[in-house]
């Protein structure tokens, strides 16, 4: 997946000029030289990373293969496979990962659409601009716990939802109308996140790409396809895997909100594997289900980014 | 500049407007539970005037506990971490962004699996790990794993930006005889400002709110940060939502006051467009 | 941790935090021992300020030298905050476990056995109710004492029976069956619960004359899925499919809650425990709960125990302490103040005492004489999670009750097979 690296998340440029373009680097120069300053600006924050990110994540990959006994000093058994064996016929974590799945695939689109909208709408200078953009903004800072509380009001078989529908639906009850109310929780508490990124995109799109539109005689709808879009494109690719990479992650507002219930039906991966690990305390099986989690949001990943540069280069 | 609102304009802020109400009402319903007395509280359907009103959740919260003790801790610990991390991910990003060296598709390969491995999984291992570095129970131990942790999401965000940025600046300075951290400390962070504003907001949002490895590392209740308090407020049987309601309001503060800060520089951030221009 | 507390507004001392640690064994006079519970938990402080104003002084004074430091934690985070302290080697020395973690911890191996390590272990452990102290037992050995305890009784809204014109709160399963038509014309269901776990399905299970294992704990098949609780929870799925218990049973959270349910008088009669009393007293301050003992089947009037118990960690450096500690919470200093704080005692002797502090304990106290323990095995939060699957099968209709037990006791079969190898 060479194109994570190529492909860029440039929020300004289409084709920006500079990608992979190296500095300082003339032909007589000592190799070591030219890569000193490049290792010094990465180094500190690498070093960082690998000592207290990096290397937890081998021995959480390590814990997926072994009979993994949580307590200081006890020894544990290598089991290879096992693990890896056992989840491939686990129907719960199927269940688990298609909800997982449902999810992301109702929240993504929703956020990026709403988000791009609002961030749009407050693209235009005005004194109510900063007030718009704290009040849409809110929700991203208020605690999973609360805001989980109140979509528990909403969706309740007395809540507002079924009072303002019409209905005597019992949402939280059934697989389906509860992945309804999660799905709702999430794409409402997302705006505001990929709202806060297209705004500082949207700044760098170039007026006098605008302009220029303009005086061809293109429309507001044609200047957002033809100028905006393509603008924000790699933001766009950024922000979609992100949020693909956070729906699958999903976890906080499942697990307040129905904890998989009713019957472990609505549990997605996340749920499954914190129940698995620290209520079960099947710590080897637990990082197992990270571990191919990991690897399919990788997977998926590394395919958006391709899809997102044949697009940008069509 | 005309004066008048325009109908496109008043369509615009009317439907901001509806917009805004709907992401607003679940905190308006917390801050009108934080004056409510406990058996108003759960009350079906929702009351959205608290009637009677009550100042009692704010008093215990402020003057029972250590909350104001608590709230340092938090705003310690996230400011320092906040700033380290957008720095060393800025520099990181910059180093990713215009240089070429060996390995480099590869490192930043690595880094991106930091965003993708679920962070509950690695709480065992860095709670071993904090235990052989002397970082248990410390704020520093959390400020550590806290920089560690949002490193990697941070310099993909700004990576893009730092490419964006127009190349023949950096030449004219370069020819100027400026060095590779006067560059980057003198141009590319300026001319980044958006995207550095929106990374620390992200920052200080995400150390702010967590709540998984500071309750895994603190025990000592002189190193209690705020989302470990608001937890404790809730009980296995029967919470007091009226204060933990007001505890999170007074835990919201100092992010909306960040973020307010901080989104200012949407604004000023210079456009690639108006730089060439 | 082991860090004084004396440290105030230590914001900057923290850059010498790894100092301090290494600094520790030299201030370290007295014992200090470390106990974590959820006492505090809620925002209620009551139980807490017990502890820290009045116990541990009491405590502290009558054995100079041992100093106690208690750490409050949240309830729902606290098993995972003892595991990842447990791979560190970082436990305290005490801790108020939930009974269900009791077996669990033990087989991880972090918990001391205190019939081995107390001498006087069987005198103390005589004194408790045997349904509350059988929590602590795992594989012939006994890891903790009962600390505090509760079960569930019944508890019954009278203005629901006026409002169906009964007169008393069933007594029976028949005139529980009895009373749901007439309570169906009023609108009110007979009966409510919030779920399908042990907790919740095992006092009918027992009343009902059956069980969920053999009493050696090593076979499933053959009692779960017996012609008495497949009788019991037929009763159970009859009043579901016929209306008279909400969709709450089977994980519905968007319906009315127990707490919320029965003082209203949209449900009649419900579990629960001891702590709702305070509960209802703070929100429904015109609600007179009325306590019964459990609907009695076949089996007669059993019900479940609840509460914590206290263990002290293997890797306690101050073991004889800790189980000083562990002696003095059986006292009648410790185990009085704490009934005054909303606990149930979990010593007999104690319960008049109990009773005249606050006279509702007395059907409480009552019922935990027969009252039973889940099963004690490592693996039992799995027991839970199979039976709200099975079950919420059979009450959704997808599966016959039969079936429904017979695969949950198939799995169960596997956990016990994995426990005794």
């Amino acid at each position: 997946m060479t194109d994570l690296v190529r492909e860029q998340s440039s929020p300004t440029l289409v084709r920006h000029p500079t990608s992979g373009v190296s500095h300082g680097v003339g032909a007589g120069m000592q190799p070591w030289r030219t890569y000193l300053t490049p290792a010094l600006f990465v180094a500190p924050g690498f070093l960082i990373y690998t000592v207290f990110v990096l290397c937890p994540m081998v021995q959480a990959v390590l814990m997926s293969v072994f009979d993994y006994k949580v307590v200081a000093g006890a020894v544990s058994t290598f089991i290879g496979a096992t693990n890896y064996i056992r989840a491939f016929h686990d129907e719960h974590l199927w269940l688990s990962l298609s909800n997982s799945g449902i999810y992301m695939l109702f929240t993504v689109p929703p956020q990026i659409a709403l988000g791009l909208g609002v961030a749009l709408l407050l693209q235009h200078k005005s004194p109510a601009q900063p007030f718009f953009r704290v009040l849409y903004y809110l929700p991203v800072v208020t605690s999973w716990v609360v805001v989980t509380l109140l979509f528990k009001y909403l969706f309740a078989d007395r809540g507002l939802i079924n009072y303002l529908l019409g209905l005597q639906v019992s949402w939280l009850s059934d697989r389906w109308t509860a992945m309804v109310a999660i799905c709702a929780l999430g794409v409402w508490k997302g705006i505001g996140w990929s709202m806060m990124i297209f705004i500082a995109a949207l700044q760098g799109v170039p007026n006098s790409l605008i302009e220029a539109a303009k005086i061809d005689g293109a429309g507001p709808w044609q200047r957002f396809w033809s100028v905006t879009i393509p603008a924000i494109w790699p933001t766009m690719a950024f922000i979609t895997i992100m949020l693909v990479i956070g729906g699958l992650n999903v976890f906080t507002s499942v697990q307040a909100m129905t904890d998989g219930a009713p019957g472990g039906s609505t549990d997605v991966v996340l749920t499954y594997m914190y129940r698995t690990t620290f209520s079960f305390l099947d710590f080897g099986y637990g990082s197992t289900i990270a571990v191919l989690l990991t690897l399919l949001v990788f997977a998926l990943s590394a395919i958006q980014l391709r899809v997102f540069r044949n697009e940008a280069t069509a | 500049m005309s004066k008048r609102v325009s109908p496109a304009d008043a369509l615009r802020l009317v439907t901001l407007a509806i917009g805004a109400l709907v992401m607003i009402t679940p905190f308006l319903y917390m801050v009108s539970t934080s004056f409510k007395a406990q058996q108003y509280v759960l009350k079906i359907p929702p009351q959205f005037i608290p009637d009677p009103a009550t100042l009692s959740n704010y008093e215990r919260v402020l003057v029972r506990g250590d909350f104001g003790q608590y709230f340092l801790n938090s705003l310690f610990v996230a400011v320092t971490a906040t700033a380290i991390a957008v720095l060393l991910s800025a520099m990181m990003a910059y180093g990713f962004a215009r240089y070429r060296f060996p390995g480099r598709e590869w490192l930043f390969r690595i880094l991106l699996l930091g965003l993708m491995i679920p962070a509950l999984m690695l709480i065992v291992p860095q709670f071993v790990l904090a235990k052989w570095l002397g970082l248990i129970d410390t704020l520093w131990g959390l400020i550590v794993f806290y920089v560690a942790g949002n490193l990697a999401l941070n310099t993909f965000l700004l990576r893009g930006f730092f490419q964006a940025l127009p190349q023949e600046l950096d030449d004219a300075m370069q020819i100027d005889g400026a060095n590779a951290w006067r560059r980057f400390i003198g141009l590319a962070l300026p001319l980044a400002r958006p995207a550095l504003a929106t990374a620390t907001i992200f920052t200080f949002l995400a150390t702010w709110d967590e709540y998984a490895w500071a309750l895994t590392s603190i025990t000592s209740p002189e190193n209690k940060t705020l989302p470990i308090a608001v937890a404790l407020l809730q009980g296995p049987r029967g919470t007091q939502w009226g204060l933990v309601f007001a505890a999170s309001i007074i835990a919201i503060l100092p992010v909306i006051a960040v973020f307010l800060i901080f989104q200012r520089h949407f604004v000023q951030g210079l456009t690639a467009g108006a730089v060439k221009g | 941790m082991k860090f004084p507390t004396t440290r105030r507004g230590a914001l900057l001392s923290m850059v010498a935090g790894a100092a301090v640690m290494l600094a520790l064994p030299a201030l370290a006079q007295d014992v200090t021992i470390t106990f974590w519970g959820s006492y505090g938990n809620g925002g209620n402080s009551t139980q807490q300020d017990a502890l820290n104003n009045t116990l541990i002084p009491a405590f502290e004074a009558a054995h100079p030298g041992i100093k106690v430091q208690y750490v409050d934690v949240p309830y729902d985070s606290l098993l995972q905050k003892l595991t990842t302290s447990a791979a560190g080697g970082e436990l305290p020395d005490l801790v108020r476990a939930d009974l269900g973690w009791v077996p669990q911890f033990a087989k991880l191996g972090v918990l001391v056995p205190l019939s081995d390590a107390m001498a006087d272990f069987q005198e103390l452990a005589d004194k408790t109710y045997p349904g509350v102290l059988a929590t602590n037992l795992y594989k012939g050995k006994y890891y903790g004492l009962p600390l505090d305890t509760n079960t569930r009784v019944l508890v019954t809204s009278q203005e629901a029976l006026d409002a169906a014109g009964l007169s008393a709160p069933p007594a029976t399963f028949d005139e529980l069956k009895a009373s749901a038509g007439k309570l169906k014309e009023a609108g009110i269901s007979v009966f409510a619960d919030g779920g399908l776990g042990a907790w919740n399905i095992m006092p009918w299970i027992w009343s009902g004359g059956g069980d969920i294992t053999d009493p050696e704990l090593t076979k499933s098949t053959g009692y779960l899925d017996s012609a008495q609780n497949v009788a019991t929870i037929q009763m159970l799925v009859d009043l579901y499919n016929a209306g008279q218990i909400p969709n709450l049973i089977i994980g519905n959270q968007g319906a009315t809650g127990t707490s919320d349910g029965l003082p209203s008088a949209e449900y009649a009669n419900i579990f629960d425990g001891p702590w709702m009393a305070g509960i209802w007293k703070d929100q429904y301050p015109d609600f007179t709960p009325i306590y019964a003992s459990v609907p009695a089947g076949p089996g007669g009037s059993v019900s479940v125990v609840g509460g914590e118990d206290i263990v002290v960690t293997a890797s306690s450096p101050n073991q004889e302490a800790a189980l000083e500690f562990v002696r003095f919470t059986q006292s009648e200093l410790f185990q009085v103040e704490m009934v005054k704080t909303g606990q149930m005692t979990v010593l007999p002797a104690y319960a008049e005492q109990q009773n005249a502090i606050a006279p509702f304990y007395a059907t409480f106290a009552e019922q935990l004489k027969t009252a039973k323990n889940r099963l004690a095995i490592s693996s039992a939060s799995k027991v839970d999670g199979i039976l709200n699957t099975e079950l919420t099968a059979a009450f959704k209709g997808e599966v016959s009750v039969q079936d429904a037990l017979t695969k949950a006791a198939g799995q169960i079969d596997a956990l016990l097979a994995e426990e005794n190898s």
